[in-house]
């Protein structure tokens, strides 16, 4: 599906265990590669992703598994806090 | 590998590799299957003769593949562009 990328500005993303993560913010893309390399995700679940100090988080694009009304990225608990000791 | 937030993107000029300004980035186009940047969605300047160039109303299309560079302005190749 094609779109405009400012359509994708303030959609909410969902992990697949329907888990809020945040809003996407902003999107990066890979110039060289002419692909879109990852999304920026604020306003933060805070109970979902640690943040601390930092305003948002970037998401990978193959972590996406699809976008519509809103984005669904996969499910990885792990990935989204430090790894613990 | 020159990476670079999209809302960085808008209202940066665009200018084809022999030095002419072709206008301001009004948009960009995605294909969110494949993750690829399609095209450039561009407002024309005003001196700027778009024939031969991907047109929907006073929006001028250009392939994202014709793009040579992103730092302060957009660099599109001249030839790639055209089509």
């Amino acid at each position: 599906m094609k779109t405009q990328i400012t359509e994708l500005f303030g959609l909410s993303v969902y992990t697949d265990k329907a888990v809020y993560v945040g809003d996407i913010e902003d999107v990066v893309i890979d110039v060289d590669g002419k692909k879109l390399d990852s999304i920026a995700v604020g306003n933060l679940n805070p109970e979902f992703v640690d943040v601390k100090g930092f305003r948002g988080i970037k998401i990978p694009y193959r972590m996406i598994k699809s976008i519509g009304d809103v984005v669904v990225v996969r499910h990885l608990a792990r990935a989204f806090k430090p790894q613990e000791e | 590998m020159t990476k670079i937030f999209s809302r960085n993107l808008s209202r940066k000029r665009v200018m084809s590799n022999d030095g002419m300004v072709i206008g301001v980035l009004k948009n960009i186009m995605v294909d969110l299957d494949t993750g690829q940047v399609v095209d450039l969605i561009i407002k024309p300047d005003q001196s700027f003769n778009t024939e031969g160039y991907r047109m929907d109303g006073d929006r001028m299309f250009i392939s994202f593949e014709a793009v040579k560079d992103i730092k302060d302005y957009i660099v599109v190749d001249r030839y790639l562009s055209k089509k």
